[in-house]
């Protein structure tokens, strides 16, 4: 078993062409490494924080039963096989998944991982008191057992078509019992050392780390392949801002690999031209996209408004949002605001491929022409000022996002597309911990949504899209009866969506969900309600003199560290 | 002079314990989350229980309360029982806890001492000795070419950004010529000639950028200061009385002129220990400002509450250190 | 004052110039000039006060400062005891020093506010004489005594005493060396009407005991005639009249002067009464732009169409006295009256 798990693993590195990742001696032969993240990570602990920097930091200590690779699928990591139904891992009803560990593998103290530990982190994690940040990977979970030293025994309450929560990506990794032991619920944050070097069974192992500053770290002697990693020592530095991050690598060479790129694409590419490094970019399923409010925003309406009770003048129209669509030349915005990092898209289930719909790729065609005859046909006159009229409304649109140089530069293009069809724009920008800040006193967030169109990215953890297609149904829309909380920014509600919604938990065959995840998809760009806009991928840099990097967006982009090599 | 002091310092105490409760009330208003930063991904109720665990749900004023505890009982304890090795009480005393790294904020504050102090704090010291000759010499010949010079490139300093400057040192220095890095590495520890020279190699930069924007500043004051006390009646009398120029302008001049000049450096001194947060983050030096702004961005309300009110105590502090060394060295000033 | 004046010049000043270059723009360009000091020509003699009077900002501080190379003349020499002090070197300079030295206007601004009265007053000695540390502090005493300052006071600071305390310390300061000559500025300006008594006393003691030679600079035309032998007055940079003091007092030839004059109340009722001012019209001229032909032609109450043309020239128009007015150049029986007073003008010093 452990041997067919490890061929797996080979044969993907060397499918995905990394020819030199054997051409290394042994552990710890290719020295240092370098790596740079621009936000530095403020602890080595995911559950005690959400943000992306800690989660792909603590990816080189510890690790999860599962990773994703970089096409998004599974692998094995601590385990010799990913549980299926088929060969009997998951319960033929959807409610028990069974994971055995590896055999032999240790934690970096020379101590044993054992089936143990991932009870405990499932309880640490889900200690009321504890404020875990990943808490919704151990959503329905009832329990978690310990069968034996190896078996891991999760049952959920309901039945889980897709039961790869728990310990499966950087988002769950699994942490050493005797390390936290008393460190759970409230006493959580009083475990600095813990928090700061956690013991894993990754191929590094920390040796100091300085908050929001840099962490270092030696080769794991423990780890379960004797010949990796490569690097001896490693380095991740953080602090500065994206551009000199990219510099140190692409043209000073300094570092070897820096992380999260968000550059002028302009910029980056002079840089690249220096020829000391490649930029490399991944997609996952981050869209950035506008939401069409179905709701009237009107100020007039006091308590109600932006809520059901006033549906949108005009834009509950899927005609006109579809004009609005038509009317936006997405190249312009990713050339002008992202390069490499950013593709058009007409969906908001970009990925991965099998979730992605074709069926509304009328929307990467550019046509004004088209858009014109859809507003002349609904009834929007164009007036003298060049703004559309219908029925003494002005076909004007209050359009907000986050303050940030791509938003208010794709906002100025649009606002320009959009004149040209007769459409009046006003744009305001909030600062981003206001606008996603979800306070529900204030008038700014992304949730009240008082404004006609709203532009942000989301995207979801891990390749399911069941929980994030469920984002829209009726009962997520925020109101003052939730305290303004919920996903369905648009308030769109539909009674067929919401029944996609509660079929989908209950599918369990792939290809069938893959189905229901394209009809919701396309549900929603029907109605005119969400306009997505580019889809974004990471965009990293490496030195040319580092192999092995396979940029990931599904899972931390250091996921298969153990395998970068120096060339010679 | 030493009773003043006492009352001084007297004084100061409801002054900075106004200070921190004005600072915790605005950033108690402040419209910022420390789950803010999250992805979207992590949900609302994940967000809820976050806060709560941070003690966000406790009412204002226990959780000034609290802090207040915490800064001035706690930490200076655990600062004691550090230096002696005393146990005081059961030693399980709640510290003052960032909520981004879950570390005591004291603790981060002193990690990053090193690199401020040496950064910060050398390119004061570099600055003040090119301010002081450059103000001298540009006062004792005013509009000579030098004081042209002088006066152009201190212009220049004074209104070019250091974010530009540092930007146009690393294109110059570490991508062309590639002499120094462009990345200063907090953990190089001096050991050796040769790491030594490396210390120094990493500090250039970063230093002369700070260098050159304070020095700009200084030597103008500098300038002024001598010119102020050239034009004196003493200076004539210095003269008259057969001096050489080198002993009016030095011992007569320069003395009087760095009364105010020193006064300047010692207001100075906090904000090296404010740190300088724009260098520190082009250069990553990651010293005090790099944490400061790491802690607004992330909404980390103890560590940002912590911070500024050691800047208060300091600027509080130096404000004395710089009316005592105004008394100190004008025998004029007599505090009673 | 003394007994028997000798008439030998102390000081011989020729041509004396002094322009403040003025700067502007950017790169602060010469653009012009202060004419402070423009072209004087007289001489001091050995034990005499020649007292300078003129209104604020004529160029009196700057006629001492420049005669003691405080300042470098742009142009003129002037000779003190045969030395060219105009054109020394430094070290020669520093050398001539204790020969020639000046009380300041404001006794406050004139000392080290960081040195002690002892230090301020020993610096000098330390520089010029080998005296070592213990004849230093005699020396120090005995100049505190001779300005009737309270010797204890040699280690306060200037700060902690009053004004004409201040002023004593400047003198005694000036005197450590034994200068010959003294340019006294204003010395007594600052002070209380009182005090100002005290240190005119003081200075005209040490004048007769020491034998020193006073260039006498003041705008007050009554302490001016109570001190000095002959009296220069001065307007826009440029000395205008010279003459012995009763002489000037009583016959002053230049309307310049005459207005001076009439502007000073006299202590007789009876003249007092009849005493016709001379109101001046209009402001001073800027000395960086002074107007052409006379100085003092844009105010002149006398001005004459030559006036705006030619500038007059400074002549001794009768022995002794000495003026710049075409007036006075046009005075026919100027040789008459040379003849007849010459002796007395001479005399006149001498009282
Ligand atoms: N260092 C200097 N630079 C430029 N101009 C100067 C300088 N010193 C004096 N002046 C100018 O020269 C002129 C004469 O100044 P000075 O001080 O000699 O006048 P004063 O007769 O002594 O006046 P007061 O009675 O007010 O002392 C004034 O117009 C003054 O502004
Ligand atoms: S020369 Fe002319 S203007 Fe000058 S003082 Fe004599 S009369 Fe007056
Ligand atoms: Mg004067």
């Amino acid at each position: 078993m452990k041997k067919i798990g490890f061929l797996m693993a080979a044969t993907a590195l060397v499918a995905a062409g990394s020819a030199h990742a054997e051409s290394h001696e042994g552990r710890a032969t290719d020295g240092h490494l370098n790596i740079i993240y621009w936000q530095a990570p403020s602890l080595l602990n995911p559950y005690l924080s959400g943000g992306t920097k800690e989660l792909e930091a603590s990816s080189l200590v510890i690790e999860p039963l599962a990773r994703y690779d970089e096409t998004g699928t599974m692998v094995p990591f601590l385990v010799d096989e990913i549980p299926t139904v088929d060969n009997g891992g998951v319960s033929e009803d959807l409610t028990t998944i069974t994971w055995t560990l590896s055999e032999g593998i240790k934690w970096s103290d020379g101590t044993p991982l054992t089936a143990a530990d991932a009870v405990f982190t499932w309880q640490y994690c889900t200690d009321p008191e504890s404020g875990c940040a990943q808490l919704s990977n151990y959503n329905d979970v009832e329990s978690v057992e310990a069968v034996d030293d190896r078996t891991i025994k999760i049952t959920f309450s309901v039945p889980k078509p897709f039961p790869y929560g728990p310990f499966v990506g950087a988002q769950s990794p699994i942490i050493q019992a005797a390390q936290f032991a008393d460190c759970l619920g409230a006493a959580a944050p009083t475990c600095t050392d813990a928090n700061f070097a956690p013991i894993g069974t990754g191929p590094f192992v920390v040796t100091d780390f300085k908050a929001n500053d840099v962490a270092s770290f030696v080769a794991n002697e423990n780890y379960r392949d004797p010949m990796k990693p490569a690097f001896a020592t490693l380095n991740l530095k953080g602090g500065g801002d994206a551009a000199s991050a990219a510099r140190s690598v692409l043209e000073t060479g300094e570092f070897d690999y820096a992380w999260n790129l968000q550059v002028e694409p302009e910029i980056l590419n002079q840089m690249a031209a220096a020829g000391q490094g490649t930029v490399v970019s991944a997609f996952g399923t981050s869209v950035e996209r506008m939401h069409v409010n179905q709701t009237d925003p009107d100020p007039e309406l006091g308590d109600e408004r932006a809520t059901v009770a006033h549906p949108h003048p005009f834009l509950t129209d899927p005609n006109v949002s579809r004009a609005l669509s038509l009317a936006i030349d997405r190249e312009i915005l990713v050339e002008a605001g992202y390069g490499s990092s950013g593709q058009p898209t007409c969906n908001v289930l970009p990925a991965p491929a099998i979730y992605a719909s074709t069926n509304n790729d009328w929307c990467l065609n550019y046509d004004p022409d088209e858009a014109n005859r859809l507003l002349d046909e609904a009834g929007w006159v164009m007036g003298d000022d060049g703004v559309r009229t219908k029925d003494g409304e002005r076909l004007s649109i209050l359009y907000q996002t986050s303050t940030n140089s791509v938003r208010q530069g794709t906002q100025a293009l649009v606002k320009q597309m959009w004149e040209e069809i007769g459409v009046e724009t006003e744009l305001r920008n909030i600062d981003g911990s206001v606008f996603f800040g979800g306070d529900p006193s204030s008038p700014d967030t992304f949730q009240k949504f008082f404004a006609d169109i709203e532009m942000y990215t989301n995207n979801f953890d891990g390749t399911d899209p069941e929980r994030y297609m469920g984002n829209w149904a009726c009962a997520e829309i925020p109101s003052p009866e939730t305290q303004w909380q919920g996903s369905n920014m648009q308030r769109f509600c539909s009674e067929e969506y919401d029944a996609l919604v509660v079929e989908f938990g209950q599918t369990a065959a792939l290809e069938d969900r893959a189905a229901l995840a394209i009809k919701m998809n396309d549900m929603l760009m029907n109605s005119g309600s969400i306009i997505p806009l580019v889809h974004r991928g990471g965009v990293s840099a490496h030195s040319n003199t580092l192999e092995g990097v396979l940029m990931n967006e599904w899972d931390s982009e250091l996921w298969n560290i153990a395998d970068w090599t120096r060339a010679e | 002079m030493f009773a003043f002091t006492i009352r001084r310092l007297l004084f100061a105490i409801p002054t900075l314990l106004a200070i921190s409760f004005i600072i915790f009330a605005i950033l108690d208003l402040a419209p910022s989350d420390p789950t803010g930063n999250l992805p979207l991904t992590i949900s609302p109720e994940v967000r809820a229980q976050i806060r709560s665990s941070l003690g966000l749900d406790e009412p204002f004023p226990i959780r000034y309360l609290l802090w207040l505890k915490q800064f001035f009982i706690n930490e200076p304890l655990n600062l004691i029982e550090g230096w002696t090795g005393w146990t005081l009480g059961d030693g399980e005393r709640m510290r003052v806890t960032s909520w981004a790294t879950r570390s005591p904020v004291v603790d981060l504050i002193i990690e990053r001492m090193p690199q401020t102090l040496w950064v910060v704090g050398m390119s004061q010291v570099i600055a003040i000795v090119i301010a002081v000759p450059i103000g001298v010499i540009s006062a004792y010949k005013q509009y000579s070419w030098f004081d042209q010079i002088g006066t152009f490139v201190s212009m220049v300093g004074f209104s070019i950004p250091t974010f530009f400057t540092g930007l146009v040192f690393i294109v110059l220095f570490s991508v062309h010529l590639q002499w120094f890095p462009s990345i200063y590495d907090t953990n190089h520890v001096i050991d050796s000639w040769d790491s030594f020279v490396f210390q120094i190699k990493q500090m250039i930069m970063p230093t002369m950028v700070l260098a050159l924007a304070t020095a700009a500043q200084l030597s103008r004051y500098m300038r002024a200061s001598m010119l102020d006390n050239l034009q004196q009646d003493y200076v004539r009398t210095a003269r008259a009385k057969g001096l050489t120029e080198r002993v009016v302008v030095m011992i007569h001049v320069l003395r009087n002129s760095m009364i105010p000049v020193v006064t300047v450096i010692a207001l100075n001194i906090p904000t090296i220990f404010g740190g300088a947060i724009i260098t520190e983050q082009i250069f990553r030096v990651n010293g005090i400002g790099q944490l400061l702004i790491i802690g607004i961005q992330g909404a980390d309300i103890p560590l940002v509450q912590t911070l500024t009110f050691i800047f208060a105590v300091l600027i509080v502090l130096f404000n004395l250190i710089a009316d005592v060394l105004y008394g100190i060295l004008d025998p004029r000033i007599r505090y009673e | 004052m003394s007994e028997m004046a000798p008439i030998k010049p102390l000081v011989e000043v020729r041509d004396l110039t002094m322009h403040f270059d003025i700067h502007a723009g950017i790169l602060r360009r010469k653009v012009g000039a202060v004419k402070a000091v423009d072209g004087l020509s007289f001489d001091i003699m050995e034990g005499e006060t020649l007292g300078l009077v003129g209104e604020s900002g004529c160029g009196k501080s700057t006629t001492g400062r420049a005669i003691l190379r405080l300042y470098d003349p742009t142009a003129g020499s002037v000779r003190i005891g045969g030395v060219d002090v105009a054109s020394l070197g430094s070290a020669d300079l520093r050398r001539a020093r204790p020969q020639m030295q000046m009380i300041f206007q404001d006794p406050q601004a004139s000392l080290n506010p960081r040195m002690t009265v002892g230090s301020i007053i020993a610096e000098p000695l330390r520089e010029h004489s080998d005296m070592d540390r213990a004849a230093r502090d005699v020396r120090v005493r005995e100049l505190m005594d001779a300005v009737g300052l309270n010797r204890a006071f040699a280690s306060r600071y200037p700060h902690e005493f009053s004004g004409g305390q201040r002023q004593r310390i400047g003198i005694a300061r000036a005197l450590a060396l034994n200068p010959r000559f003294i340019v006294c500025d204003e010395p007594i300006a600052a002070l209380d009407v009182s005090i100002q008594a005290q240190v005119v006393n003081l200075l005209e003691d040490l004048q007769r005991d020491l034998g020193l030679t006073y260039l006498f600079i003041s705008h007050d035309l009554s302490m001016v005639r109570h001190l000095a032998n002959r009296v220069a007055v001065m307007y826009l940079g440029k000395i205008v009249e010279l003459a012995p003091r009763d002489a000037l007092y009583s016959d002053p030839r230049h309307p310049y002067t005459e207005a001076l004059l009439s502007a000073v109340p006299v202590a007789d009722p009876v003249v007092e009464a009849t005493r016709q001012q001379i109101i001046l019209q209009g402001d001073v001229p800027s000395p960086a732009n002074p107007p052409k032909g006379c100085n003092f032609c844009t105010r002149c109450p006398k001005v004459m169409p030559v006036c705006h043309e030619v500038s007059p020239v400074f002549v001794e128009h009768m022995p002794g006295r000495f003026a710049a007015c075409h007036l006075i150049d046009e005075e026919k029986d100027a040789s008459v009256l040379r003849e007849n007073k010459n002796d007395n003008v001479q005399q006149g010093e001498t009282q």
